[in-house]
């Protein structure tokens, strides 16, 4: 209860600071896709279940404030979260290269995806022109900034994993 | 617990299925929050609100650093501004009335009848980079719906798409979703103002469909058409920045400067009165 209701602030403080805060640290008109960090780290430390929840529940809150249909960002949130928390078993969570790659890769394909599905057939087909003024430097923007909110959320994600020790049961009968 | 577990891959998949199905049918169509929305809205939109005016705050002092010198001299110029346009909106006031007593006379109805507005603060804006939405603080609880039309300076900002009870979705001119139907004041040319991706992070859009053989050139001012369902006629969208001709040659497109500029918009007044095509088609 603890960790769904922190997990839930944390993507409220999330979509507040992205639409306010965050547009006076933009470069040339692009600003950095927080979102995409919490989705990512998020399931990268906790998994593929937990990873998919949290991305859906950051794709609503984005639905219901900025987007014109219910489910269009929450679909993706969704997708992406599960998708990598696929490989949250494969790496150690202590080292700050993967979550870094593994980002700017989302980035990559999460903002990829919105061009094909909401872009390209309102008329625009240049994809190699958004890929060099808008994607490229989002990626490079997001993944200087994964570096700091993924130590915030680890250290958050330690203190609660250091809290449920104490109420696992270790002989629960199923 | 187990059974989500046991059904995770199915559970996943039914939800992308709904999501996906969902955003296409609902995809434009909303125009109003549900509760739940609503509900949301009442944690988040204070928390906006807060962000944005402390941020404004710490931007205001920084900005003031820089230009405090400037501030004397931008007063005495707004001086004699205000001087000026005390004496030109006397002499309007009068050609106003004369105006009504003529149209009275004629029997036609106003063209540009006055509208009622309401202010209203932007408190977020677009966390992504492909559009341009942002959300105000005013919702169905001061009387706003959707589709009514946002202005600040004397120009056209936007429209809002979908009202809460405390905030509104609305989005700007230069979103490429966006088109208005636009005339140009100088020569009555008809055409359509579109928000378009290449331009919007200049802060221009662009004005589509004008017939080749139109007079329109660098400078123009651009106004919302009499052709509109949503846009009042006569308001101020722009100027014409650059004039290109289609690449099929029959048709002309111009890029606009908007009236307003869109990377410091705070303050914004909301025309309330739903515009009703009734009220103006009089001739």
């Amino acid at each position: 209860m603890q960790r769904r209701a922190t997990i839930f602030a944390v993507l409220i403080l999330n979509i507040v600071l992205q639409s306010t805060i965050v547009h006076s640290i933009q470069i040339r008109g692009i600003i950095p896709n927080t979102a995409i960090i919490v989705i990512v780290s998020m399931s990268l430390l906790r998994g593929s279940t937990e990873g998919a929840a949290t991305g859906l529940i950051a794709g609503l809150l984005q639905d219901i404030f900025f987007g014109v249909s219910f489910g269009y960002y929450a679909l993706f949130g969704m997708l992406l979260g599960f998708g990598v928390g696929k490989i949250n078993k494969g790496f150690y969570r202590e080292n700050y290269i993967m979550p870094v790659f593994v980002c700017s890769i989302s980035t990559l394909a999460y903002e990829s995806c919105i061009f094909l599905t909401g872009i390209l057939f309102s008329g625009n087909t240049n994809y190699l022109y958004f890929l060099i003024n808008l994607i490229i430097p989002e990626m490079v923007y997001n993944s200087i900034l994964t570096i700091l909110i993924y130590r915030v959320l680890f250290s958050i994600n330690s203190v609660l994993e250091e809290k449920e020790k104490y109420k696992r049961k270790l002989f629960s009968i199923k | 617990m187990r059974f989500f577990n046991d059904y995770k891959k199915q559970i996943l998949i039914l939800l992308a299925v709904v999501f996906a199905i969902s955003a296409l049918i609902t995809a434009g169509k909303k125009t109003k929050s549900s509760i739940f929305d609503n509900a949301l809205g009442f944690i988040v939109t204070p928390l906006q609100s807060i962000t944005t005016t402390v941020s404004g705050w710490f931007g205001d002092r920084i900005s003031s650093f820089k230009d405090e010198n400037d501030v004397y001299d931008e007063n005495e110029e707004l001086k004699a501004k205000v001087q000026l346009l005390e004496t030109e909106n006397k002499r309007l006031a009068l050609y106003e009335d004369e105006n009504a007593k003529l149209a009275k006379l004629l029997e036609i109805s106003q063209k540009y009848p006055e509208y009622d507005t309401t202010a209203t603060n932007i408190i977020g804006k677009d966390p992504g980079n492909w559009y341009n939405v942002f959300v105000i603080n005013k919702g169905t609880k001061d009387g706003i719906t959707a589709d009514m039309v946002l202005t600040s300076a004397g120009g056209v900002v936007g429209k809002i798409t979908e009202a809460g009870l405390t905030y509104s979705k609305a989005q700007s001119i230069l979103d490429n979703r966006s088109s208005v139907a636009a005339m140009s004041l100088r020569t009555g040319d008809l055409g359509v103002v579109r928000g378009d991706y290449y331009l919007m992070n200049d802060g221009l859009c662009r004005m589509e469909y004008i017939d080749v053989e139109s007079e329109i050139m660098k400078g123009d001012e651009i106004v919302t058409s009499h052709l509109s369902d949503i846009y009042p006629p006569g308001l101020t969208l722009g100027y014409v920045k650059e004039i290109v001709t289609d690449t099929n040659g029959l048709t002309k497109y111009a890029i606009i400067e908007p009236q307003v500029d869109f990377k410091h918009l705070a303050t914004l007044l909301i025309i309330t009165k739903s515009f009703d095509k009734a009220t103006t088609g009089g001739e």
